[in-house]
């Protein structure tokens, strides 16, 4: 069910430049849901501000997108998300490196896939957490839905942590759609068909919820009637 | 209006290869309920799977006719559309789905394939609130996901009313009294006697006699090795409570 690979680096910190990256000021908040595409800039968060981007990859869009994030103020919290949704061709690539600066600051990742037809799909998350950057707390989720034997989902969480009073986790795992949840809802008169938009619906649920736009959800639900 | 709810007939059935069900007859008519007891496995579980359309179950020989029609012919969906209900001896659990989406979801695609409109939403709560009372399910349940979190009890009240609110034509009860305890087994049979009509038919499928005493069958059948070996009314009950399945 699950496949998940991970590193965690204890040699030498080599800190590599910050990026150019689109500032979000001390103390400024920044919260933006973007469709089919990320700023091709990284992002520098300073001290106690806020970042929580969204990203949607809707049915028939490729892309790669490369993301950075630098924290380099104390106090701050970051919440990256996403949901992916790739079917026939669709090849979609969502690199994320998280560097932790400085200390005291939050990270959480959250990447929902849903892979049909011959998508090819993947997920590279790298948190970097500095000798300095003591009582982070850095967290990464990945998990992916699998609904074509043609489809490919690869992922890979990276931690390379060098400070030693840090709380970091990540998971991922790749599964399909659950044959008993549908035979359940089936036995109550809801078609195949409809079950497994109600699995989907749910798999993303967690991260519409928390952007709150019925706009994106209903646009989100047409995409997965596409997949099912 | 025929009297035969559902009409069994030389069932044979297996599963990953292996013969379970050995020529079953079984005839139910409105009004009427059934037990089905026997020891463990004696196809007990098989016979619901099969009913319902469990995919994995392979019947290899025989019919099954559900109110004039091939209940073989028909997916899990249709046959719930057409009256047919399960509860089940282990809930599943749907993260993330309540049970108020999950039921509305239910009754509005029985009303589509029946070309009808969906139920207005007011309507809807008022069913719900009202069998959810029938079954003592607290109000707060409504949000809840699908048995997520539930005790064994919660999920076996969950899965009567959902029974409720389907009202089945027939139903089918899988070791409903399974880790139940005798307050949560005497909610369960008040609900299904409560819901019990002449125009109704259920099965109570069993290992043990606990539910019966409660829930009172007009016929019992012993499944023993894949075949009904015995039928009769409450005595056989009795005689298996004193004496076993090894009798027959």
């Amino acid at each position: 069910m699950a496949s998940n690979s991970s590193e965690i680096d204890h040699g030498n910190y080599v800190p590599v430049p910050v990026t150019e990256g689109i500032h979000v000021p001390d103390g400024g908040s920044y919260r933006k849901v973007f469709l089919n595409e990320l700023p091709e800039k990284g992002f520098v968060v300073g001290k106690d501000a806020s970042l929580d981007i969204t990203v949607v990859m809707l049915p028939g869009h490729s892309a790669e997108l490369p993301l950075t994030v630098d924290l380099m103020g104390e106090g701050s919290e970051v919440r990256l998300a996403g949901i992916c949704l790739c079917k026939d061709e669709d090849q979609v690539t969502i690199d994320i490196t998280m560097n932790h600066r400085s200390g005291h600051c939050k990270s959480q990742q959250i990447f929902n896939t849903l892979a049909a037809g011959a998508s090819k799909s993947a997920f590279f998350g790298k948190i970097v957490v500095a000798p300095d950057a003591q009582k982070t707390e850095a967290y990464q989720e990945n998990h992916n839905i699998v609904l074509s034997d043609e489809a490919s989902v690869n992922t890979k969480p990276r931690l390379e942590i060098y400070a030693d009073d840090v709380k970091c986790s990540h998971g991922a795992t790749v599964g399909k759609l659950n044959e008993d949840e549908q035979f359940y809802m089936r036995s109550r008169g809801i078609p195949e068909e409809e079950a497994k938009v109600l699995q989907m619906i749910s798999f993303v649920a967690p991260i519409l919820t928390h952007v709150g736009d019925e706009d994106l959800d209903a646009a989100v639900e047409a995409a997965i009637r596409e997949l099912a | 209006m025929s009297d035969i709810i559902l009409k069994i007939s030389g069932l044979h059935a297996k599963v990953a290869d292996k013969e379970i069900l050995k020529g079953i007859d079984l005839e139910i008519r409105r009004g009427e309920i059934h037990a089905v007891m026997g020891p463990n496995g004696a196809g007990k579980s098989t016979l619901s799977s099969v009913l319902t359309g469990k995919p994995d179950y392979e019947v290899t020989e025989g019919s099954i006719e559900f109110l004039g029609q091939d209940l073989l012919a028909m997916k899990p969906e249709e046959r719930a559309w057409a009256g047919m209900f399960m509860s089940f001896q282990y809930p599943i659990e749907i993260p993330g789905v309540s049970i108020t989406n999950f039921m509305k979801t239910a009754i509005n695609s029985r009303l589509k394939a029946e070309g009808k409109e969906p139920m207005k939403a007011g309507d809807f709560l008022k069913l719900m609130k009202e069998k959810m009372a029938l079954v003592q399910m607290k109000p707060e349940f409504a949000k809840r996901e699908v048995n997520v979190g539930f005790s064994g009890g919660e999920k076996k009240r969950n899965e009567i009313f959902q029974m409720a609110m389907l009202d089945p034509t027939l139903a089918i009860l899988d070791e409903t009294d399974s880790g139940l305890d005798v307050d949560a087994l005497k909610i369960v049979a008040d609900g299904v006697n409560a819901l019990h009509t002449p125009d109704k038919a259920a099965i109570v499928i069993t290992h043990y006699q606990k539910l019966l005493e409660y829930v009172r069958p007009d016929s019992v059948h012993v499944l023993k090795a894949g075949k009904i070996v015995a039928t009769g009314g409450n005595e056989l009950i009795d005689r298996i409570e004193r004496y076993g399945f090894e009798q027959f």
